[in-house]
């Protein structure tokens, strides 16, 4: 019942989600692309930024969804949770390795290296790493119930490990820039800010309505299974 | 009282078993030598360099050895249809978790103890002196490893390809415990001051704590399935 209201509820109101995020995100790459005037140190190379930042937020949002999920899944154990946990590591992948991939590419005009030891960069390469190990897991259980239970709790471990991954390479070395907006206010041209904040905002809503439609495929996907398996119960197939 | 009982029955329950058998102790140090051995071959260091590489290569040492011995943990409960005996017992699921990782964490230190003398060997390594410093060192290290290993051998040994899902799972998130224990290893071949690492072993104890209490918490639901 839980699971057919959620889904029910899910089907309301993704077209309003996607279409948001269709508007944001083209009025961000407008601004970013067209309208801001370039870096004073990185020149024209810092309109990655307007793709790598929110994509690089995103996928921590994703992951943090990831996480929250997997609490719900094992406290609750309802099968609509465990196809949101599985969306939502697909999706804290596929944006995990977009931000590594643009970062890669703004790094090398920048810093001269495609890739340097520093801790958001290592953190997000285990990330990457993690989530791949989720997603192997899940293939290589078959048990439904095991696999959305050991996935949830490798999910919750690895969460736990970030912020510790993170200080640990902070210590070991650091190269990254200062975060641009933090609680010490914000250092950042206002003409860039827009564009950034329509961004990071529209990726952000794009991946709910991601979420929303692939957790509807899997959810979909769960009942199909379950109908094929009862009808070969009953020797209909 | 019922609960410590349960915790150092099955950590003398794994001791005995190992000390009948022999074969996991055997295996990590039979695999720690082979990689000592390869990295001796491989390096042709003056006594500069050695310094530098060293901690890289002990713990790259121990790392495998971790992966060889943790992985089986428990195999030989699977092996002997024991975890059904585990999921039905009416004990504190935790204390199993509990037993299990004291057991590892011995094994592990046996084996890393043996082998502080055959880097000594070796790489011709004058470390003697900093003896308790190093064994500081690796038992904050490896109290986190078998804490993160324990907890993935039993999430691991159900599923087919564990020995393939066993070291993707566990040396990505293991990254902080060696980082940790490379750089404070260093400050010890370097004879630095203690407080000039320290810190990091301050962190290797954090992420002690933090695991050994999320794994407890969590292996619970493990055993379920």
């Amino acid at each position: 019942m839980v699971a057919t209201r959620f889904i029910g509820w899910l089907r309301k109101y993704e077209k309003w989600f996607g279409l948001t995020a269709t508007v944001l995100i083209s009025a961000g790459l407008y601004t970013g692309l067209v309208t801001s005037s370039p870096d004073y140190y990185q020149g024209e190379v810092v309109r990655i930024m307007y793709v790598h930042v929110p994509f690089a937020q995103t996928a921590m949002l994703a992951y943090s969804t990831l996480f929250l999920c997997s609490i719900w899944y094992l406290w609750k154990k309802e099968a609509v949770v465990d196809n949101a946990c599985h969306a939502a590591a697909g999706l804290s992948l596929f944006f995990t390795a977009g931000g590594l991939i643009t970062g890669s590419i703004w790094g090398k005009p920048t810093w001269n290296a495609w890739w340097v030891w520093d801790p958001r960069l290592t953190s997000f390469a285990i990330m990457f790493l993690t989530l791949v190990g989720y997603l192997m897991l899940r293939t290589f259980l078959d048990d439904k119930e095991k696999k959305a239970t050991f996935s949830a709790i490798l999910a919750i471990i690895g969460f736990v490990d970030l912020p510790i991954i993170h200080f640990s390479v902070e210590w070991w070395r650091s190269l990254h820039q200062p975060l641009s907006v933090s609680n010490r206010g914000v250092s950042i041209a206002p003409d860039m800010l827009v564009p950034f904040t329509l961004m990071s905002i529209g990726v952000g809503i794009l991946f709910s309505y991601m979420l929303m439609v692939r957790t509807q495929m899997l959810y979909l996907e769960h009942l199909l299974e379950a109908k094929q398996g009862r009808l070969l119960n009953e020797g209909q197939l | 009282m019922h609960f410590f009982r349960v915790i150092r029955w099955i950590a003398w329950k794994d001791l005995l078993s190992e000390y009948r058998n022999r074969e996991n102790i055997s295996s990590m140090f039979f695999f720690a030598l082979n990689v000592i051995l390869i990295f001796s071959f491989s390096f042709s260091l003056d006594s500069e360099t050695i310094k530098e590489i060293m901690p890289g290569i002990i713990w790259v040492a121990f790392g495998f050895t971790a992966i060889i011995g943790l992985g089986k943990s428990f195999l030989i409960e699977v092996n002997n249809d024991c975890m059904e005996y585990f999921q039905t017992l009416p004990i504190p699921k935790g204390a199993i978790y509990l037993g299990k990782f004291l057991g590892n964490l011995l094994f592990m230190l046996t084996v890393e103890i043996v082998l502080f003398p055959l880097f000594v060997l070796f790489f011709n390594l004058d470390m003697i002196d900093q003896f308790l410093q190093l064994l500081l060192i690796s038992t904050v290290a490896t109290i986190g490893l078998s804490a993160l290993g324990t907890l993935f051998s039993a999430l691991t040994v159900q599923i087919r390809a564990r020995e393939v899902m066993f070291p993707i799972l566990l040396l990505p998130l293991s990254v902080p415990i060696f980082i940790g224990a490379v750089e404070a290893t260093r400050g010890v071949l370097n004879a630095d001051a203690f407080s000039l690492y320290s810190h990091w072993i301050e962190l290797l104890v954090v992420f002690d704590v933090i695991f050994v209490i999320v794994s407890f918490w969590i292996f619970e639901f493990i055993l379920d399935y």
